[in-house]
């Protein structure tokens, strides 16, 4: 793809920033993020370029890559950035507007574990680990992944069958739907 | 010792299975010290790192639910784990500038938002709120000969305006306590550097690069064993380090303790206790050549069992 005019979608980088509450327009691309930037290493566009694709329009080419999925959200970003873009936010923001838009990203078992936490939030109030790593490995194919940790993790007491239940479920439910709701009626991106 | 301190306390998730040691030895620790806790009743998850990731607005409203729980319960908002101390203090953040945000929080729970409770990492209590003068003067097991390496991680201090727990690029605040216990600390590189958290799931070779690095680290600044306030960082450089040995054809053998563990050690509390059997890399061949344990008890304390 080339940055083009005819590639250019200025509206999408106005969500962005209507959902991270900053400015892409405050980078002056000094480097600083993606110097300290502990994924940059697994990212086909480092921090400060996810910046500059976002300044010229250009966000098919950052939600069609994994980048933003392999951001680890550590804050060191925004901890450092002079000019005080909160780059952890922009990440948070392309990451649900990709997400909503079941985007073509290349990085699928991110959105699997992120996708099975928040249903086992719907429907447990809580997060139950064992069934998280267990469902994940089903669901992903890997049967095998992490098996050896298992044993050594029961025998200590780490992975636990049974959870204290939480009494407040449909309250949980509630604020669920109730998000939906206000999405279904332009309320809420 | 009595003193005035009371707590609501959000164990978070992680407390009540991976991490029961941690949740354990907050208990007991607390007990002893006379600091009040009450377990905010029928918490939820504060969503941690997944549900920021692709739903801001379901995030800040599991903590406003959380929060708007913990306003029933005398007392600040005391937190173990460092993700759910970060989402909560994030959230109180945002709600309180952004009021396009609030407003949509306040429809999504159908209630006016209670924002106030004063959310407080287990750090900060011990350091500030009983001080580190009362801390040390509850020790009698000192940790004398212990080299300790501090380790925050991202989410204690970072981003600068948010956790406001202790300087974000250079705290002092996780040494200064275990120092007050009569350990040694050391100066290191990889304190505050990711661990690589939430992949231990989805992808765990991320986990086991950047783990390594902290690890590697730790070591070559001479450290016998490493301190954490979080359970994920926790499950990765406890449960991993094995795993982590073997893919890099090397031997740490570090001890990895809740802040919470070190500290109740140094006031006398038990293995037992503490839930020091169920830690994964075991402490124990070095609280005997430390004399932090008795030699006696060493083969009973092997085959402690975890945490039930």
């Amino acid at each position: 793809m080339i940055i083009s005019q005819e590639t250019m979608d200025v509206d999408f980088v106005r969500k962005v920033e209507a959902l991270s509450d900053t400015s892409v327009r405050r980078c002056f691309q000094c480097g600083k993020c993606s110097a300290g930037c502990p994924m940059a290493t697994f990212m086909e566009h480092p921090p400060n370029r996810v910046v500059r694709l976002l300044q010229l329009g250009q966000w098919r080419r950052i939600i069609e890559g994994r980048s933003i999925w392999y951001c680890a959200s550590c804050e060191t970003c925004s901890t450092r950035c002079p000019n005080k873009v909160h780059l952890a936010s922009i990440m948070d923001a392309l990451r649900k507007l990709s997400w909503d838009a079941d985007g073509p990203s290349k990085e699928s078992y991110v959105q699997l574990a992120n996708k099975l936490f928040l249903q086992n939030i719907r429907t447990y109030g809580r997060q139950y680990e064992m069934r998280l790593a267990a469902v994940f490995n089903v669901k992903s194919g890997q049967f095998l992944k992490d098996l050896m940790l298992g044993p050594k993790l029961l025998a200590k007491g780490k992975l636990k069958m049974f959870h204290s239940k939480n009494k407040n479920l449909s309250e949980i439910e509630k604020i669920f739907s109730r998000i939906e709701e206000m999405r279904k009626n332009g309320k809420a991106l | 010792m009595t003193n005035d301190l009371k707590y609501s306390y959000y164990p978070g998730c992680s407390l009540h299975a991976s991490a029961g040691e941690y949740d354990l030895s907050t208990r007991e620790l607390f007990k002893h010290l006379g600091i009040g806790l009450t377990e905010i009743p029928d918490w939820f998850c504060c969503g941690a790192t997944p549900a920021h990731n692709v739903d801001e607005l379901l995030s800040l409203s599991l903590c406003a639910k959380n929060l708007e729980l913990a306003d029933s319960i005398e007392g600040d908002v005391a937190v173990a784990c460092a993700a759910c101390f970060s989402r909560l203090k994030t959230a109180q953040h945002i709600l309180g500038e952004n009021d396009v945000k609030r407003k949509q929080v306040e429809t999504a729970l159908d209630a006016p938002l209670k924002l106030d409770g004063n959310v407080k990492h287990l750090l900060e209590i011990l350091a500030k709120d009983l001080g580190l003068e009362r801390l040390a003067a509850s020790v009698n097991k000192p940790l004398t000969g212990l080299k300790v390496a501090c380790y925050y991680g991202c989410l204690l201090t970072r981003p600068t305006d948010v956790p406001n727990l202790d300087c974000a690029e250079a705290p002092t605040i996780m040494e200064k306590i275990i120092e007050a216990v009569g350990a040694e600390t050391v100066p290191w590189t990889h304190r505050l550097e990711c661990c690589g958290a939430n992949f231990t799931l989805s992808r765990p070779g991320v986990v086991i690069q950047l783990t390594n690095a902290i690890l590697d680290a730790a070591k070559a600044a001479g450290a016998d064993c490493i301190m954490v306030g979080c359970p994920l960082c926790h499950g990765n450089l406890d449960i991993r380090q094995k795993e982590i040995e073997k893919v890099y054809s090397t031997s740490y053998d570090l001890p990895v303790f809740y802040l919470t563990q070190l500290v109740g050690l140094s006031v006398g509390l038990s293995p037992e206790n503490l839930g020091l059997g169920a830690m994964i890399v075991s402490p124990f061949p070095l609280l005997t050549e430390k004399k932090l344990m008795e030699t006696s008890l060493l083969d009973s304390q092997v085959s402690l069992p975890g945490i039930r």
